[in-house]
């Protein structure tokens, strides 16, 4: 099953492919009884066919909130999407009627969820959630849609799938109920997936097969893929580009190679201390000290440093870069690479 | 838990107003946590405005029931004139007066002793009831369990009014103490006879509930005895659940009490009590229904006093509900 | 799910009989002598005394005569009043009344109440849903007796819209004493609707659900309104066998000659048998009605299981 494929090539970097989703300056803010928390300040990417972007950051970073002000479905309020635009297909999807916002919901952008037993619904059979694709956006028969369940079922390779269409999620086992999210996900053969940490939930086994899959279906489909996630191990896998998210911020951009093996960002750089390499034993393992921060108080200057263990406060700073009063822009610092850091360039050693 | 009790949880729910959230502790009873506990609900409660009239309600109505001379505007409710029988209300005279023409208002306001004496009376028949065949059902479980919960079904299927109606009724002719004497006691006790089950199941479940949980384990480790365990352990996390529903039940009760007065089985002439009063009344409706409306009235703000009470505490014990 | 259902039966009769053992124990130390009370002013020759007192086994031990009450009731006989007549024809007479009454009942619950929880549940804080809050818990501190009187007062008596008392209206009689009886449940069912209808809308998979592109109204009504349902469905079906046995004060005040006001006539009358009889039948329905409930409850809800 193949889609026109647009690019000559499946093309591994974004700047070789056409712009499919785009997101600019994107602000999102909950606004609650206790004081406005500022989730995501100012994000900005870009994804084309075929390619695979990771978001990674911590939790509480705003990569989920950023994914669902993308998806249309954030509770507003208390959510509110205070300024940026997100462009899928040359449209702004801010700028469009719900109405329209919505028949982009599965055909043209789809989203699979962390948790798949509390995402699926528990008193419909899985059938009935993945022909609900077919009968909302084409109409098409009960009958006919649960044909198609079928299908997918077996494209996302669940064992059985004519006998098992009938089943509830609860009857799953985890690796298979986030396959059936999968299949729900892809049915109308979407341009972009987002994939909010869509193995966290699952065994380690489990984990390396559903990436697997996603990866498969990614190449048949040419499909963009926006992976968010905590784990390392999965963006190094994966991923062909990465951007590093912190309080509400991208902090880091780059391919995966480069930013893995040389981060310009301290915060990158703790996360690739902080995690156990196969290939460097004996090294300690060094956590980033001090707590994630509250998005409701944002640090000022940069949101990092009170953290970073390269920060340069009062004197030590260089003119304009003082860390806890100027805001480090995210800048090109190397060709293919951009970082949000006044001292990228000695993160770097270049 | 089995189907049967979570079923009649969710019954009891309707009549404890409390919800089974709060019926699932998970977690150690330290103090820090009682405390904030505590302390987070106060400050939930002093922003409810619901709370704080159920609050002076109460404490009207608890006032009325010490001292009713403060409220009765100077009147005897025994001092009676029939000259003024059934007179509307007046000026001087705000509830108008009765069939033998006695001030209505030093009426309604003397009956607030008898309600608030029987509501918390029976209430706390209930609480000795239900904590200890609840604890004991709980903690011990198996045969025991089965038989006290066997039990608690029967009288669970017997509506309360119904129970307590009949046992009224037969009370005089017997000579059991306190039934048979047709006073406040014996509609308290009937009250409570009929009422318990629904505190036996909320403590029998906070037990069980709290009886597997790790901490209750390592006390037992370490050499706790049965009784310590229960009293330390286990009874201080079932006492935000029975607070509520014992502050709703107390509401329950008074109107209870009422109903079964005005059905002619509870408190009897000469005593003063608003369900007699609303009996009276019914006679004369079409001609003189403030007879029937004050007492009402006054009945029902002090019902509403305790739920409006009970239902801000559930919502301020409740963290699910915080938003 | 059969065999649930025969166990759960087996564990209904010992709280069946526990019940009606309770009610009769209590019955039957009844004050006076109701053969004399029968008698009237004309003194019963002794040797009728004697004869009725046998016929009633009234001088043999509480257990002995439950256990003639029991094998009475295991052959459909629930014996007869002082006056010779079948306890069986007075429910007979009876019942219907009380059905009718609570079907009128739930219908205003259902109804009423799911239309008021769904809304307040869906404008979570809005003008509305303070109303439904406010308006309920109002509602369930107004004691029956006073409700009761209040709707007489006012629809009756002052508006004239329904008549006061009887049932000579057909089911128009019912619509005000139906309306006083469901008003209890009412406010549970739209307080329940409107939790349970707040708490799916935050749920994971209505999210999933928006995430689809589905239309607003499939979001509400098949992926929020379905789950929600299930415990307002359960609490309503258990509510059916409650409000059959529960009302006494509403047919008092209305005066409807349903099985609430028999069984309060006949504690007054000392009429056991009848008493008896009809709170067995209330236990009954109590039961009845928590076990369908239980078996609706694996209907809706494909996760629960009972073998």
């Amino acid at each position: 099953m193949t889609r026109p494929d647009l690019s000559p090539s499946a093309p591994a970097r974004p700047a070789a492919g056409n712009p499919l989703l785009e997101v600019d300056d994107l602000h999102v803010e909950f606004r609650t009884r206790s004081g406005v928390v500022h989730a995501v300040n100012g994000v900005s990417y870009s994804l084309s066919e075929g390619e695979t972007l990771a978001i990674l950051g911590e939790s509480g970073s705003g990569k989920s909130v950023s994914a669902q002000a993308i998806m249309g479905i954030l509770d507003t309020p208390p959510a509110v999407i205070a300024g940026g635009g997100i462009w899928f297909e040359g449209r702004d999807l801010l700028q469009q009627t719900p109405d329209e916002q919505r028949r982009v919901r599965g055909p043209g952008i789809s989203m699979i969820f962390q948790d798949a037993l509390s995402s699926l619904n528990p008193v419909y059979s899985v059938g009935y959630q993945i022909g609900e694709m077919f009968r909302a956006h084409r109409g098409t028969s009960k009958k006919e849609a649960r044909q198609r369940a079928v299908e997918l079922m077996d494209r996302v390779r669940i064992p059985a799938a004519a006998s098992r269409v009938d089943d509830y999620p609860h009857q799953f086992s985890g690796g298979m109920r986030q396959r059936v999210m999968i299949a729900m996900a892809i049915a109308l053969d979407p341009k972009v997936l987002i994939a909010d940490e869509p193995t966290t939930a699952l065994d380690v086994t489990v984990q390396a097969q559903v990436m697997d899959l996603l990866k498969d279906l990614q190449r048949d489909t040419g499909m963009g893929l926006v992976l968010i996630t905590h784990d390392l191990g999965v963006v190094n896998e994966v991923a062909d580009n990465v951007a590093v998210m912190y309080a509400g911020e991208i902090v880091e951009r780059g391919t995966v190679d480069d930013v893995f093996t040389d981060p310009a960002h301290p915060y990158t750089d703790g996360l690739m201390s902080s995690v156990p390499q196969v290939e460097a034993k004996g090294g300690r393992l060094q956590p980033i000290a001090g707590q994630p921060p509250n998005l409701a108080a944002i640090p000022s200057g940069c949101p990092f440093h009170p953290r970073c263990p390269r920060r340069r406060l009062g004197a030590a700073a260089a003119p304009g870069r003082e860390c806890a009063t100027d805001v480090p822009p995210l800048r090109l610092v190397v060709p293919g690479r951009e970082a949000a850091c006044h001292y990228s360039e000695e993160v770097l050693g270049v | 838990m089995t189907d049967q009790q979570q079923m009649d949880l969710r019954r009891d729910e309707v009549e404890a107003g409390t919800t089974t959230g709060l019926a699932a502790p998970s977690v150690d009873v330290t103090e820090a946590r009682q405390n904030s506990l505590w302390s987070d609900a106060w400050g939930e409660l002093k922003r409810n405005p619901l709370f704080w009239i159920g609050a002076v309600l109460c404490l009207l109505f608890v006032l009325m029931a010490i001292v009713p001379q403060l409220f009765a505007g100077g009147a005897d409710p025994r001092a009676c004139d029939l000259a003024d029988s059934k007179a509307l209300p007046s000026a001087q005279h705000w509830f108008g007066f009765d069939q033998q023409g006695c001030d209505y208002l030093a009426n309604v306001v003397y009956g607030a002793r008898n309600s608030l004496i029987i509501g918390v009376a029976a209430v706390l028949v209930v609480l000795v009831l239900g904590i200890i065949v609840g604890a004991i059902a709980g903690y011990f479980g198996g045969v025991t369990d089965g038989v006290l919960s066997r039990l608690t079904d029967i009288f669970y299927a017997l509506p309360l009014i119904l129970g307590a109606l009949v046992l009224l009724r037969v009370g005089p002719s017997t000579n059991l103490p306190i039934i048979s004497d047709r006073g406040p006691g014996a509609v308290a006790l009937a009250l409570a006879l009929f009422g318990w089950m629904t505190a036996m199941r909320l403590v029998r479940s906070q037990v069980i509930a709290v009886k597997s949980s790790d901490y209750v384990a390592a006390a037992r480790a370490m050499g706790a005895s049965n009784g310590r365990i229960l009293v330390r352990h286990i009874l201080p996390n079932a006492v935000a659940p029975v607070l509520v529903y014992t502050t709703i039940t107390i509401g329950v009760l008074i109107a209870a009490e009422a109903t079964l007065t005005y059905l002619g089985v509870g408190l009897q002439r000469p005593a003063i009590s608003w369900g007699l009063q609303i009996e009276a009344g019914q006679e004369s409706i079409r001609t003189a229904p403030h007879l029937v409306l004050f007492p009402s009235l006054v009945l029902t703000l002090t019902v509403m006093a305790f739920i409006l009470m009970g239902d801000a505490l559930r919502d301020a014990l409740d963290p699910r509900q915080r938003a | 799910m059969g065999r649930y259902v025969a166990r759960r039966l087996l564990l209904t009769i010992p709280v069946l009989l526990g019940a009606s053992f309770l009610i009769f124990a209590m019955v039957y130390a009844l004050p006076g002598d109701p053969i004399r009370a029968l008698g009237g002013d004309r003194p019963l020759s002794p040797a009728v005394v004697a004869e009725l007192r046998e016929r009633f086994h009234l001088d043999e031990p509480l257990w002995a005569q439950y256990w003639e009450y029991l094998k009475g009731l295991f052959q459909g006989d629930l014996g007869t009043d002082f006056r010779g007549r079948p306890v069986l024809d007075t429910i007979e007479r009876t019942l219907p009344v009380t059905i009718r009454l609570t079907i009128v009942a739930v219908v205003f619950e259902a109804v009423i109440g799911l239309i008021a929880g769904v809304l307040a549940g869906i404008r979570r804080n809005s003008f509305f849903d303070n109303l439904v809050l406010v308006s309920t818990t109002l509602i369930v501190s107004i004691p029956i007796l006073v409700l009761a009187f209040v709707a007489q007062l006012l629809f009756g008596l002052k508006l004239g819209w329904f008549p006061i008392a009887g049932t000579r209206e057909g089911w128009y009689s019912y619509l005000l004493p139906g309306l006083v009886l469901a008003s209890g449940s009412l406010a549970y069912v739209a307080r329940l609707t409107r939790t349970s209808v707040a708490e799916n809308l935050r749920a994971d998979y209505v999210r999933t659900a928006r995430a689809k592109g589905l239309s607003n109204r499939t979001v509400i009504v098949r992926h929020t309104l379905r789950n929600s349902l299930i415990p307002v469905v359960t609490f309503i079906g258990a509510d059916i066998g409650t409000l059959l046995g529960g009302a006494i004060v509403t047919e008092s005040v209305f005066n409807l000659p349903g099985i609430g006001r028999e069984v309060f006539d006949s504690v007054r009358a000392q009429e056991g048998a009848v008493v008896v009889g009809i709170v067995t039948l209330m236990v009954f329905f109590f039961i009845f009605f928590n076990l369908v409930v239980d078996v609706l409850y694996a209907v809706l809800d494909p996760r629960i299981r009972y073998d």
